[in-house]
């Protein structure tokens, strides 16, 4: 027996990130590191539950062991419910077919009877890929006012920009009139954020005509958007005033984590009104050795720190041995970075060791220039 | 394969010593080490060996500990069968003038009915001021293998220690008890302090306490002493380190030789296989600021430092502000400490607020306590 949700949310985490390269060799994007004591789901998954929605469908498909470990029941989220919650749904096979999932739209398509359990009025479609905190409440309201049977989020991008996303023009209003994937002259700067609020009914309606079609792509941006459109549909954009970043490219996660440091960082995680929920580890307190100089850094559970950090953010259990330096990094979880050694402007990988005296990155590089440890390595002569 | 023994952890038996820590909570639930509470240690002990019958003994002002406890979830001791449960002194109509656990022998006796459903073949004991990380599972192993009838943790002192509180002593020949005693000052060639870890089978324990409700002894101490000739009781020693906290200046000494010996650290925190458990927090990563100076410090998640912090256990959710000098001092939940402050041998309770420019001092052996929620 299922109780009727007003609102569900489908997170679409299969996406493979391949342009995080090896941070991405055996996880998902989603799974991904971030902030310390953070993955990359557990802001979409944290801005559920603090906005109220409680059943939240997680779609994997790309080396989900790691992710499938992570959610597991939705503890961490409050989202090991009775009723509703967390549930993983990975491609299955069905009695007459059965696929990996074609596009963000099949995704869903593939999950119409999960859907249905709760029999929502709304159907809230997310991405894992972002770096933001979002009130999806506020959206839903706005959705409900204006009677459309989509709306889409968009954020203001830089115009040079604007090609690299999907671009809603848009009426005084907010009504959408055109949506653009990836224009060449972009008419605006109103990206969307890959975040959509559905009318159940519709959302059904539009995504088995989709399947229907042979020459779609199964995809949102590409194919149901556009469609909504073309029938006359009414579309709304929300337009979302704050911090998101799509941390797809070593450059942009790099910037991320910068990002939460400084004096007056530009996204504060301490903040407790709009709390970032993560799996919580049983580590130690960190430990700050007597020679240990450590300046404009996040430092996480159970690290020791006998040399110096600067600028820098570090995950749970590394260790930082007498004489070494990590400055402008990203140290993930329990890397040993050994006597005199130095790491500089880089992005090193659960488990790694940095060899005594060995040296990794270039001190003070460019954004684009990112030095990328795979998790495990080991940096020695 | 699995052990099968039950754990009976006694919150509080020496609650009035702590006096100023133990205001409004019980010894189980004093803050330690930055993110723990003391009954942690005892928890995870338990855990770490496979146990998951778990018996807290709460005796008063345990709102502190239910709340810390919950469910078990943090310990995996969230059970269907077993699991961790408190207990508590009750009154029945026929036992209605039932008093407050002053030993550990009135707990148990109070405990009869409940303990003869046990079904593990075994009970450890232990207490939540004895903060160690050991490997249970051995000493019930060793118990096991020497058939004694209760095997009881010790701890070697050096020749000539003097105790500042009364402790029972042990005198042992071989591994086997010989004599018990109640000292303040003992001075033995070999002195041995219990750590008041006690494993012996569940049926004995049944027995004991039939004994001693026969005898009217009213404590473990007067019942095993009665016994040791006749009976094998046998010690197994620990090395590592232990912090007993039984007053204000034990916690203090103790925070401050976490922070100052690495072999203490490491004996604690440094067992990968042996971690301890903690009720887990949503909190962010401390932020050390530009303006930071940090050495030989433990800090805990959630902080923000921008002044100067040395040899210092820092809890979570503290702020320390620019130009403020923290020193040889402990810091509980929430603690804030204002705009050039300067702290000396202080130990804050939880939600200090220190106003800028405030200096206060305490001295080594003579540290500063600092009410909850006070305002300076």
């Amino acid at each position: 027996m299922y109780v009727k949700k007003e609102c569900i949310a489908m997170l679409l985490a299969g996406g493979q990130g391949s342009r995080l390269y090896d941070l991405t060799k055996q996880i998902a994007k989603p799974a991904v590191s971030f902030g310390g004591k953070y993955k990359i789901i557990d802001f979409p998954l944290s801005n559920c539950i603090n906005s109220g929605i409680d059943t939240v469908g997680v779609l994997t498909q790309y080396q989900p062991l790691a992710l499938n470990e992570y959610v597991a029941n939705g503890a961490p989220w409050d989202l090991d419910r009775m009723r509703g919650g967390l549930t993983v749904l990975p491609p299955y096979q069905g009695n007459k077919n059965s696929e990996w999932y074609k596009g963000t739209a099949n995704a869903i398509y593939q999950n119409i009877n999960f859907i249905k359990q709760y029999n929502p009025d709304y159907v809230l479609i997310l991405s894992g890929d972002h770096i933001y905190r979002m009130d999806y409440k506020l959206m839903l309201e706005q959705h409900k006012k204006t009677g459309a049977v989509c709306t889409v989020a968009t954020i203001t991008v830089p115009i040079e920009e604007a090609s690299r996303f999907g671009i809603c023009n848009t009426n005084f209003d907010g009504s959408i009139y055109e949506f653009e994937e990836k224009p060449k002259v972009p008419k605006n700067n109103q990206a969307s954020m890959g975040i959509y609020i559905f009318n159940t009914k519709t959302l059904i309606e539009y995504l088995e005509a989709d399947e229907a079609d042979e020459n779609s792509s199964n995809d949102f941006g590409k194919n149901i958007i556009p469609n909504l459109l073309h029938n006359g549909e009414k579309l709304y954009s929300y337009k979302f005033e704050g911090y998101w970043k799509d941390v797809g490219t070593i450059s942009s996660l790099w910037e991320a984590n910068m990002d939460l440091i400084g004096d007056e960082p530009v996204i504060n995680l301490g903040d407790q009104h709009k709390r970032i929920y993560s799996k919580n580890t049983a580590r130690p307190p960190q430990y700050i050795g007597p020679k240990a100089k450590v300046k404009n850094s996040l430092i996480s559970e159970g690290s020791r720190i006998f040399g110096t950090v600067e600028n820098s953010v570090l995950s749970g259990g590394v260790v930082v041995e007498a004489g070494a330096i990590v400055k402008d990094s990203v140290i993930m979880d329990d890397v040993v970075i050994k006597k005199g050694a130095a790491v500089y402007s880089a992005i090193v990988d659960a488990d790694s060791v940095i060899e005594a005296g060995q040296t990794v990155g270039v001190e003070n590089a460019p954004k684009d220039n990112i030095t990328v440890i795979a998790s495990g390595s080991i940096v020695a002569n | 394969m699995a052990i099968s023994a039950a754990g009976i952890i006694f919150s509080s038996l020496n609650n009035n010593t702590h006096s100023r820590l133990t205001g409004d909570r019980t010894v189980a639930a004093i803050p330690f080490a930055c993110r723990y509470r003391l009954i942690d240690f005892a928890l995870s002990n338990l855990v770490n060996a496979n146990i998951s019958n778990i018996n807290i003994v709460a005796n008063y002002n345990y709102r502190s500990l239910l709340e810390h406890i919950g469910s078990g979830k943090d310990w995996d001791l969230a059970r269907r069968g077993g699991g961790v449960k408190l207990i508590s002194p009750f009154q029945t109509a026929v036992n209605a003038d039932s008093k407050m656990f002053t030993t550990r022998m009135e707990a148990l006796k109070n405990m009869k009915e409940y303990i003869s459903e046990f079904k593990e073949e075994f009970v450890v004991m232990m207490d939540s001021d004895t903060v160690l990380n050991i490997d249970i599972a051995d000493v019930i192993k060793k118990h096991e293998k020497t058939g004694a009838a209760i095997t009881i943790v010790t701890q070697s002192l050096k020749p000539g220690a003097v105790m500042k509180t009364p402790r029972m002593m042990i005198s042992s020949v071989a591994g086997r008890v010989t004599d018990i005693a109640m000292d303040q000052a003992y001075n033995e060639r070999n002195p041995e302090i219990s750590l008041n870890i006690f494993v012996m089978k569940t049926s004995y324990l049944k027995l004991l306490i039939e004994e001693a409700e026969a005898y009217n002894l009213g404590s473990l101490t007067s019942f095993m002493l009665k016994n040791c000739k006749s009976e094998s009781y046998r010690t197994y020693k620990y090395s590592g380190y232990v912090a007993s906290i039984y007053s204000f200046n034990d916690y203090y000494a103790h925070s401050m030789e976490l922070v100052k010996s690495e072999k203490a650290r490491d004996s604690i925190f440094g067992k990968k296989e042996f971690p301890i458990f903690t009720r887990v927090h949503n909190s962010a990563p401390t932020a050390h600021k530009s303006s930071a100076v940090v050495e030989n410090s433990m800090i805990a998640d959630e902080c923000t430092i921008e002044g100067t912090v040395i040899n210092s256990v820092i809890f979570r959710d503290v702020v320390i502000e620019k130009g403020a000098v923290v020193k040889n001092s402990v810091l509980f939940h929430g603690t804030h400490i204002g705009k050039n402050a300067n702290l000396n041998c202080i130990v804050t309770d939880k939600d200090v607020f220190v106003t800028d420019g405030v200096t206060l001092s305490g001295n080594d052996n003579m540290p500063f306590y600092i009410n909850k929620k006070a305002k300076i």
